[in-house]
């Protein structure tokens, strides 16, 4: 073995894995379910959505996602601070969330009102920060609708776009509340260099990137696939 | 305070679907994905990337929405006999009639209301009987030979098994061919006589471990899109991308040197590079001494080419020729991937055995981040091959005048064979012409698109006594049929495919048929059985067993033990292994590599000042071939929906072409209206016309000269002239769709 190994526990549970593993890593190796938005197993981690933060006894929680894995490091990945803290997330993302999401409408899959309801957030305490500066939509593509205001900025549909296809598309444009994603120098997607392969909607873990022809069904799976 | 929304909406139709693992139906790369069809198996909803091991979950855009043609109201739903009417045969639409025939309404697909009038529908009983006693009669009265088929590099494994056993056994001739003709024809002749194998050496994916990796006459961006992301993936981690084009690929964007070479001066190059690399001594002595054969004829040839001439002669800066040849040898782990760009010339035999004395000569093959890669254009177009779809040999590429081997076959087939080795696509099409084959079966191949010199297929197409086409739409050369069969397409069937990589993967029925249609493969087996030679199968994968039981690459593979995910032959141990992703490590299949030697050639064709410009053809990002499947999905077509040339902005200038203005595009042969885009990436005097639109034909351009060895036509060089079209300076007027 050329790295070395290093020995933590997880919730209580031990474990040894290579240097250099990431927390989250781990525990997927122990099947504990670390929620997470902006990271997925096919793309190197960012850290930018923090739902993956975890208590290893630092000073303040650490992305599970890029926190390498420490010798002797204790982890809690559920503990009611972790919660109440992936709780505040959620509610603020949910905060100016669009009424319909493209995602949830059409295949189901909307990760953040997954999370919604796994957390049991069924209302939101702060102010919809959109109601008079909505992000606005773009059916310029012949096959993607992108909505702006589902759009949690985690990054997945750039690097997608750059580090997975290399097609070096998708970029973020503005400052503050009005930074969102742009193709190009802020073209309509339609209008831009994409090629339309499709990664950046495949890999959008909310209603911001999806499939426009399946703009008027809702999939459901027969015989509970 | 705010509501979570729960995301019900009521105006959106609930529809139930399943998830049905298959592949891709479009290139060789040979991506896995999971198509999601509804209950009722009539329509795909959407497309899923799957974990493949070409693809990783990656798709392209006609692999993630290009499936819809499958599910296209012009689909062929009964088999169709021409009426007595419609005889003498002629071509039935404008657009296939060519320059001035019939009232034409250019762009688009077939416009069925022109076509379908001459064909009344028929039983299956009634279209099966008249192909096979039309067949059959010819074959009695003039001998096999009369006989020739055309499968399909897009059908499975097992469809191609049948195709050239049905042709073989039934029609009793060796005139049995398909696209690889078009393609790698001549890229497989070199492989063969250099190393003993047509197959890649090297997965595409291996690349992650070369230090450089030279692309030749490729553009994998547009060709083999998602095989690019994994280039580009090496790239960025420090592999040196060498890319060789005489039409700036979008993949030059990220290599370390392009060297945009004019057309027809690959041999010189590559010539060039070896000449450097052996004067450098960047060469592996060791593995030229234990390896290969033929090294000091090679030496004596490449003496010729030294960096200065050649690259004045190739059009590029000798330095840049001398780096690129650096990059290569001296240790460094290089991978050689080439495509039509290499092949489609009269030269095409020569290019490849430059690029093999290229690896072999730096000792590039057989170990990781090196090997010979000719990238595979169909998705089952190395298994087309594997399976004998080709003219001079059976399965497993044993030769037919082998008399060991037909003997071998005539008790496998419990039949007597020809010994004679058939003609190839571009030469069935001459010997259509002049009378010597007169009846043929065209199982989902468009040779009326396809094939070079448009004006001389018409011809040949026209002189058939008898032709027979299975596909899925009414194609351009199904306007020359007697009887039509309506196939199935790669969403309806089971079969196995094998990709660019070797890796053999199985696709799985995702609908149902369409109407009567029928599968591919019982069609070819009634056909066969109807024509006395008794061709049943219980099942798709007992086909398979038969065709692995004649070779020794599948021998060891079944149904059962692909799986999800396939495997690459060869496979020792299926059970255990999941194939080898690279190959000849310690020998060749002939032993030694033969490096043969290669000098320019002149190009059959010669520019002059009628014709100035060299055209060179080929494909785009969203379309496939002849159009016929895609320009049926929605998507695709909206995305790339004309005809264009590409021409340099010094020629346009000169010849007072406007960008999107309709130009003329002439060759000696014939010529085409269609739209100008004026772009830098094609090289002065040279213009680019992509292939798969039929109301701008670019094989109504090319030439039908073969390269001697692959009988491959060079659809990459032909003198054309470019002239703008009076009262359509707009683009935006004439040529819609």
């Amino acid at each position: 073995m050329s790295k070395d190994m290093v020995k933590l526990s997880i919730d209580g549970r031990d474990i040894e894995v290579p240097e250099g593993t990431t927390i989250w890593d781990a525990a997927r190796e122990l099947d504990i379910d670390i929620p997470v938005l902006c990271h997925s197993t096919r793309m190197r981690p960012v850290g930018v959505c923090r739902l993956c933060v975890v208590d290893v006894g630092a000073r303040n929680l650490q992305a599970s996602c890029v926190r390498p894995c420490e010798d002797g490091m204790k982890v809690e990945t559920d503990t009611p601070k972790v919660e109440r803290h992936r709780r505040m997330l959620l509610e603020m993302l949910l905060s100016d969330y669009p009424e319909d999401s493209a995602r949830e409408a059409s295949t189901g899959d909307d990760e953040l009102l997954e999370l919604a309801v796994r957390y049991g957030i069924e209302s939101v305490r702060l102010p919809d920060g959109a109601a008079d500066r909505p992000r606005g939509v773009d059916l310029s593509s012949p096959v993607i609708a992108v909505d702006h205001q589902a759009c949690i900025l985690c990054d997945r549909c750039v690097r997608g776009c750059d580090e997975l296809q290399h097609n070096d598309v998708i970029t973020r444009t503005g400052k503050g509340y009005d930074t969102r994603i742009a193709f190009d120098l802020d073209a309509p997607m339609g209008e831009s260099t994409c090629v339309a392969c499709g990664e950046c909607m495949a890999v959008c873990p909310t209603g911001a990137l999806t499939n426009q022809a399946l703009g008027n069904v809702k999939l459901k799976p027969l015989n509970g696939e | 305070m705010k509501q979570v929304p729960n995301a019900m909406v009521e105006q959106r139709t609930t529809v139930g679907f399943k998830g049905v693992d298959s592949l891709c139906p479009y290139c060789g790369v040979g991506c896995a994905l999971t198509f999601r069809v509804d209950a009722s198996g009539e329509r795909i909803l959407d497309v899923q990337g799957r974990d493949g091991a070409a693809n990783a979950g990656r798709l392209c855009v006609k692999g993630r929405y290009g499936y819809d043609y499958a599910m296209h109201p012009q689909r062929l739903r009964k088999p169709l006999i021409r009426r007595e009417s419609s005889y003498p045969k002629q071509p039935l639409s404008g657009d296939v009639k060519g320059n001035g025939g019939g009232p034409r309404k250019p762009g688009g697909i077939v416009d069925y209301d022109e076509i379908l009038p001459h064909f009344r529908e028929a039983s299956w009983d009634e279209a099966l009987d008249l192909v096979a006693n039309r067949l059959a009669g010819l074959r009695d009265r003039h001998g096999g030979d009369s006989l020739a088929g055309f499968g399909s590099a897009k059908g499975s494994n097992e469809e191609a098994y049948l195709f050239q056993k049905l042709v073989r056994a039934a029609f009793r001739t060796n005139n049995v061919d398909h696209c690889t003709r078009l393609c790698h024809a001549s890229s497989v002749a070199a492989l063969l006589e250099g190393i003993g194998s047509g197959a890649v050496t090297n997965v595409v994916r291996d690349i992650e471990n070369a230090d450089t990796a030279m692309l030749a006459g490729c553009n994998p961006t547009d060709n083999h899109p998602v095989a690019a992301t994994f280039i580009k993936d090496a790239a960025v981690n420090g592999t040196k991308l060498v890319v060789v084009n005489t039409r700036r690929p979008r993949i030059a964007d990220h290599a370390e040197i392009y060297l945009q070479i004019h057309p027809g001066t690959d041999v010189a190059l590559f010539n060039g590079m070896m000449h450097v690399l052996i004067r450098e001594n960047l060469i592996d002595r060791e593995f030229i001494d234990t390896r290969t054969e033929g090294f000091s004829e090679l030496r004596k040839v490449v003496e010729e080419y030294d960096p200065d001439t050649t690259a004045a002669l190739c059009g590029v800066d000798p330095d840049d020729l001398v780096r690129a040849a650096r990059l290569l040898g001296g240790g460094r782990r290089a991978m050689i991937f080439w495509g039509m760009g290499i092949s489609q010339h009269t030269h095409g035999t020569d290019n490849s055995r430059c690029l093999i004395s290229l690896a072999m000569i730096t000792g590039n093959v057989g170990k990781p981040g090196t090997g010979l890669h000719p990238l595979r254009g169909q998705n089952n177009v190395q298994g087309a091959s594997d399976a004998g779809l080709i003219p001079m040999v059976y399965p497993d590429y044993q030769a037919v005048d082998d008399p060991g081997v037909q003997a071998y076959f005539e008790d496998y087939w419990g039949t007597s064979l020809s010994p004679k080795p058939g003609l190839t696509v571009t030469e069935i099409m001459g010997a259509a012409l002049e009378g010597q084959v007169r009846g043929m079966y065209v199982q989902g191949e468009n040779p009326f698109v396809s094939d070079p010199d448009t004006n001389k297929v018409r011809k040949a197409l026209m002189a058939l006594e008898f032709l027979v086409v299975q596909d899925l739409f009414l194609t351009e050369t199904a306007e020359f049929a007697d009887v039509i069969l309506p196939g199935s397409s790669f969403m309806e069937k089971l079969g196995t495919y094998t990709n660019t990589d070797r890796r053999v993967q199985i696709g799985r029925p995702a609908m149902s048929l369409p109407g009567e249609a029928r599968q591919d493969w019982e069609i070819i087996c009634e056909i066969g059985t109807r024509m006395g030679y008794e061709m049943r199968y219980e099942s798709v994968s007992a086909v398979f067993d038969e065709f692995a039981g004649c070779t020794e690459n599948y021998k060891t593979l079944s149904h059962e033990n692909l799986g999800r995910y396939g495997k690459w032959y060869p496979c020792l141990d299926p059970a255990t292994s999941d194939g080898e992703p690279i190959v000849f490590g310690d020998t060749f299949p002939r032993g030694k590599a033969l490096l043969v030697p290669a000098r320019l050639r002149q190009p059959e064709e010669h520019v002059d000042s009628d014709y100035p410009l060299i055209l060179n053809t080929g494909r785009v990002l969203e379309h496939w071939h002849t159009g016929s499947m895609t320009r049926r999905s929605a998507a695709l077509d909206r995305i790339s929906p004309d005809a264009f040339v590409e021409i340099n902005p010094e020629d346009a200038a000169r010849l007072h072409v406007v960008d999107g203005a309709m130009v003329e595009v002439a060759s000696r042969r014939g010529s085409i209206r269609l739209k100008a885009k004026v772009v830098p990436r094609v090289a002065e005097g040279t213009v680019f016309v992509p292939m798969h639109f039929r109301e701008a034909c670019a094989n109504v351009l090319t030439s039908p000269a073969l390269d001697p060895q692959g009988k491959i036509p060079t659809f990459k060089y032909c003198a054309v002239r470019v002239r703008p079209l009076e009262g359509a300076s707009h683009g935006k007027e004439a040529m819609g769709g």
